[in-house]
């Protein structure tokens, strides 16, 4: 008998053409409502380079999804599936052509019963981009143990993502990534446990291990925020402890019992200190400098009474953070001889945390929670939104949820700001996008878009920590890094006498 | 073939089916709690994700493999089963290869082809041996097996040519990406000895034949058959070398093995299968004097009420033996952890089933963690988290039914309530918050005790607390209030 050699192309090619078929949409149901999709991309703001907002139905009976995305000149993209999915290209294309229009996302959801077609939805395109990616550091939301984690770095218009270093590089664990405005050329990145130090990089440069700890200094250098100009970086020494909540969805309280604040001279390789930021009788926290250079804001809280094991509820509570604010002269790099209330949230009974002014000088957001500095492990945490120029405060109702939201940084162009939040499912933290206007006109929030956002976050046991905005990729060489970690030798830090 | 030849054959086969008995039963009967101290600290989902971040990296495919098969030892003599096949493998192949290039003259040597697979044996006996080393092992010897069974010629090199690197990429460069030992810092070396000799021996025995052919070059033409006799002693010569390789080697195996750490794990796997009537029979007819065994031990007899009455029946180890701190380590939290869920202090046996779990050295994730993370979760109401460990246990071959089983309570208020376990602990668990660190308080047990009666558990480690500290008045206090209720 003659064997047919091209029966297994024939048998490809039918597997092919039907694995691209998609089913005709045809007597649908029309829905009242708006799709419930997941992640939610209903009446969003996006950024025009942004990846594209695959998404899938809410209800996971649904059999397939069909989504047909229109502009208001006739161009459309369609994609069907378990989870929508746009052709990469043909999206781009597509929001290109688009800055400050509208899309028009028509979608239907296959049942048992049959199909059904629900009310469009738009999705505004905002002429504002966003920069090129994200940095983050993928960790399990845990307690004092740690397992695999890293730095990652994302690139925003694609699904693209890069370890930068990861612990299976060395023994312990990363974490404070840190860029100037947003530009991985100037890098602070610490390294913790037995190989702990905090990594710099300048002009894309060399990174150097360096001990932050001083004889003057409470501890190793913490928080870090830098300078404008590149030449300092801000940062915090925190003397940090855990404790664990018996019955509260909130867990765990993260919590200093000292701490202080020191602005590093990259230039000088000395901290320069002042005694008004490292007061004993006040916790001073989470340092970051204004948009044009010349303040230092920062958390600063009153301790409580005391603190010993089988702390009460109610002794933690009390520890409650303001935003102030001290003058900081880059020129000479001293600071202000006074320190000024900028939020005075104690006396709201609330708490502030993470402030992160917009590189435009325009706002200052916050986050705000019942007590404490560690807001990521508080349900109640929400964004705030403070006007620079009239020195309002209001809450981000746009973007706030039921759960927490904390951590949060700006784009380079302060038009969109990145926060976790765990509203989720109440405990891995997820990064989430907004645009805010010259006018601080918050629009609704977006979850980082992915392949296929359901499994994708399903599947992922990790938080997203610390988002950073980045304008390019980091070129960050972890092999080198691991090998100057795992080298014994460090630089100190001096201080300027 | 010779009569002789037929003969060894059989030998041989009835050789290699003896050690694989020998094995089966070490593990099945001796070592089994090993099996399943290695199925606890990993977590085999099928999943395209998972597998595909484990083949991707040199060695991943041995890596896999060991991995595939670990995932049996849940059932111990499934998984002796499995390594006996496993050692036997690597044993026939490694006789096979010796064979190739053996002389009828060497069969004296047939003992050294257990060598590698009695070395392999020797690594399993520690806990952190992976089961991928014994994969890369036994790809190694199947790889060299084809080769030598090619064609000499272009086809052999071509093959060699392209398979060393997919071999490399199989197996790995074990000492960078693969992992073979829980340890990452920590060489295997008996592994990499039994790699060595699996490769060396063949062709050590090829150098021999090649020396003994030129001696017996000019000898040769004129062989006259060995006669009857010296046959006979050639036969009992060869069973003597495998019997005194076999003895030598089963010596070591027993010398070597941990039996110490095998009766820790056991407390723990009856602990993990709530197996009480199990542990009080095990204590006692032996009296455990390490940290598991007490703090196992004494959880038995709590949960049969006896925890008060019959204390210093047993050995104790103070208050660590009731609820030890929990040290930053995979293991040694893990009965404490169980304690701390059976009395309802749910946040506390979720933070340290969780920790345990990050412990895990070479970053796997457990199935018995994801379970009680899912139940911890369940129970507290944290239903997403819940779901998203139970939608994990879902991609495995032993934990989905009990996944597909649990995923309809998320929500259901009545049913939770109804469970026997879930509803029980919700009733027992802390009415009031409050803050705790690394070691249990009095106050923790008071707290649980005082706000629900029912407790009983709480109770008697209370009371058992009071007793082991020495504090009189607390212990008359606890029990004239617990008298009036």
């Amino acid at each position: 008998m003659k064997r047919n050699t091209f029966l297994p192309f024939y048998l490809f090619t039918f597997l092919l053409f039907l694995a691209s078929c998609t089913e005709t949409v045809s007597d649908a149901k029309q829905e009242n409502g708006q799709p419930q999709i997941y992640p939610d991309y209903v009446g969003v703001t996006i950024p025009v380079n942004i990846a594209p907002l695959n998404f899938c139905m809410a209800d996971e009976v649904a059999l397939l999804v069909d989504a047909v995305i229109a502009d208001s000149r006739g161009n459309s993209l369609h994609s069907q599936g378990g989870a929508v999915d746009f052709d990469l290209d043909d999206w781009h294309a597509l929001l290109g052509q688009n800055p400050g229009d509208s899309l028009t996302v028509t979608v239907s959801a296959k049942f048992d019963d049959g199909w059904h077609t629900y009310s469009p939805f738009s999705i505004y395109v905002s002429p504002d981009s966003i920069d090129y990616g994200l940095c983050y550091r993928l960790i399990e939301p845990g307690y004092e143990v740690w397992s695999k984690m890293g730095i990652y770095e994302r690139d925003l218009s694609t699904f693209d993502e890069r370890p930068l270093i990861e612990n299976t590089q060395f023994e312990g664990c990363v974490n404070c990534h840190s860029f100037n405005r947003g530009n991985p050329a100037d890098m602070s990145l610490h390294i913790r446990g037995p190989h702990g130090a905090t990594l710099l990089r300048k002009d894309y440069g060399p990174v150097t291990a360096y001990n932050t700890k001083t004889s003057q200094t409470l501890g190793l250098c913490v928080y870090p925020y830098w300078h404008p100009s590149g030449r300092y970086i801000a940062y915090s020494t925190n003397a940090t402890s855990q404790l664990f909540h018996s019955a509260h969805r909130n867990r765990i309280e993260v919590f200093d019992t000292a701490s202080d604040l020191q602005v590093y001279d990259v230039e000088k390789n000395e901290l320069l200190l002042s005694p008004l930021l490292k007061q004993d009788s006040i916790y001073e926290t989470f340092p970051v400098f204004s948009a044009d250079g010349r303040s230092l804001y920062f958390c600063a809280a009153r301790p409580p009474l005391s603190f010993g094991e089988g702390t009460g509820v109610g002794l933690l509570d009390s520890i409650r953070y303001n935003l102030c604010r001290i003058d900081f002269d880059p020129q000479t790099g001293t600071f202000g001889d006074q320190i000024e209330i900028i939020v005075d949230a104690a006396a709201q009974r609330k708490s502030v945390s993470f402030p992160r002014p917009s590189y435009d000088g325009r706002f200052l957001c916050y986050t705000l929670s019942d007590y404490g500095q560690f807001s990521i492990w508080h349900h109640e945490a929400d964004l705030y939104l403070l006007d620079l120029q009239t020195g309002e405060s209001r809450p981000m109702t746009e973007v706030n949820s039921a759960d927490t939201e904390s951590f949060h940084n700006w784009s380079t162009n302060s038009r969109w700001l990145v926060f976790s939040s765990r509203r989720d499912d109440g405990l891995f933290t997820r990064p989430y996008f907004c645009h805010i206007d010259a006018d601080g006109v918050v629009t609704k929030a977006f979850m980082l878009p992915q392949r296929n956002p359901r499994r994708f976050y399903r599947d992922r046991f990790f938080s997203f920590n610390v988002p950073e905005f980045i304008i390019a990729p980091t070129h960050f060489d972890g092999h080198q890094a691991s090998r100057v970690i795992n080298d014994e030798s460090r630089k100190d830090f001096g201080v300027r006498p | 073939m010779t009569k002789k030849l037929v003969l060894m054959k059989k030998l041989h086969i009835i050789f290699t089916l003896l050690f694989g008995v020998a094995v089966l039963l070490f593990f099945g009967l001796a070592y089994p709690h090993h099996l399943h101290y290695q199925e606890q600290y990993q977590l085999f989902l099928f999943d395209s994700s998972y597998v595909w971040d484990i083949v991707r990296l040199p060695g991943g495919v041995a890596d896999l493999l060991g991995r595939f098969c670990t995932q049996f030892f849940l059932f111990a003599w499934v998984g002796a089963a499995i390594i006996a096949l496993l050692l036997m493998a690597v044993q026939v192949l490694t006789l096979r290869l010796s064979l190739f290039t053996l002389h009828s003259s060497l069969f004296t040597l047939y003992g050294l082809s257990f060598v590698p697979s009695f070395l392999l044996w020797l690594f399993l006996l520690d806990e952190h041996a992976l089961l991928g080393g014994v994969w890369a092992v036994l790809l190694t010897l199947l790889a060299l097996w084809l080769f030598v069974n090619l064609p000499k010629g272009w086809t052999r090199r071509i093959v060699i040519i392209v398979a060393i690197p997919i071999l490399y990429y199989m197996v790995g460069p074990n000492w960078t990406g693969s992992h073979y030992y829980r340890y990452p810092t920590v060489t295997p070396y008996l592994l990499y000895a039994a790699w060595l000799t699996a490769i060396i021996l063949p062709l050590f025995l090829s150098v021999k034949r090649k020396v003994k052919s030129e001696k017996n070059l000019a000898r040769q033409t004129s062989a006259v058959p060995l006669g009857l006799k010296q046959e006979r002693r050639q036969q009992i010569f060869h069973f003597s070398f495998f019997t005194f390789t076999f003895i030598v080697m089963m010596t070591l195996v027993w010398k070597n093995a941990n039996f110490k750490a095998e009766k820790v794990m056991q407390y723990d796997f009856m602990a993990c299968h709530q197996q009480w009537n199990r542990i009080l029979e095990t204590v006692n007819a032996e009296k455990p004097n390490n940290q598991i065994g007490v703090t196992v031990q004494n959880l038995a007899l709590a949960m049969h009420g006896q925890l008060v009455n019959h204390l210093f029946d047993y050995n104790q180890n103070g208050i660590a033996g009731l609820l030890p701190d929990v040290q930053s380590d995979a293991t040694s939290p893990m009965p404490t952890a169980e304690a701390f869920y059976q009395l309802g202090m749910v946040y506390v046996a979720q933070r340290t089933v969780f920790e345990a779990q990050e412990a895990i050295l070479d970053f796997q994730k457990s199935g018995r963690c994801y379970k009680r993370l899912a139940q911890t979760n369940l129970i507290i109401g944290s239903y997403e988290v819940a779901r998203k460990y139970l939608m994990a246990l879902q991609k495995t071959l032993f934990y989905r039914d009990w996944a597909n089983e649990t995923l309809p309570l998320l929500g259901n208020e009545e049913a939770i309530a109804k469970h026997p376990e879930y509803g029980r602990l919700r009733q027992m668990a802390y009415g009031e918050d409050f803050y705790f660190s690394d070691h249990v308080t009095p106050e923790m047990l008071e707290s649980l005790c005082f706000s629900n009666p029912d407790n009983h558990l709480a109770y008697q480690y209370l009371m058992a607390y009071y007793i082991l500290t020495g504090d009189r008045e607390s212990y008359a206090k606890l029990l004239l209030q617990m008298q009036k209720q």
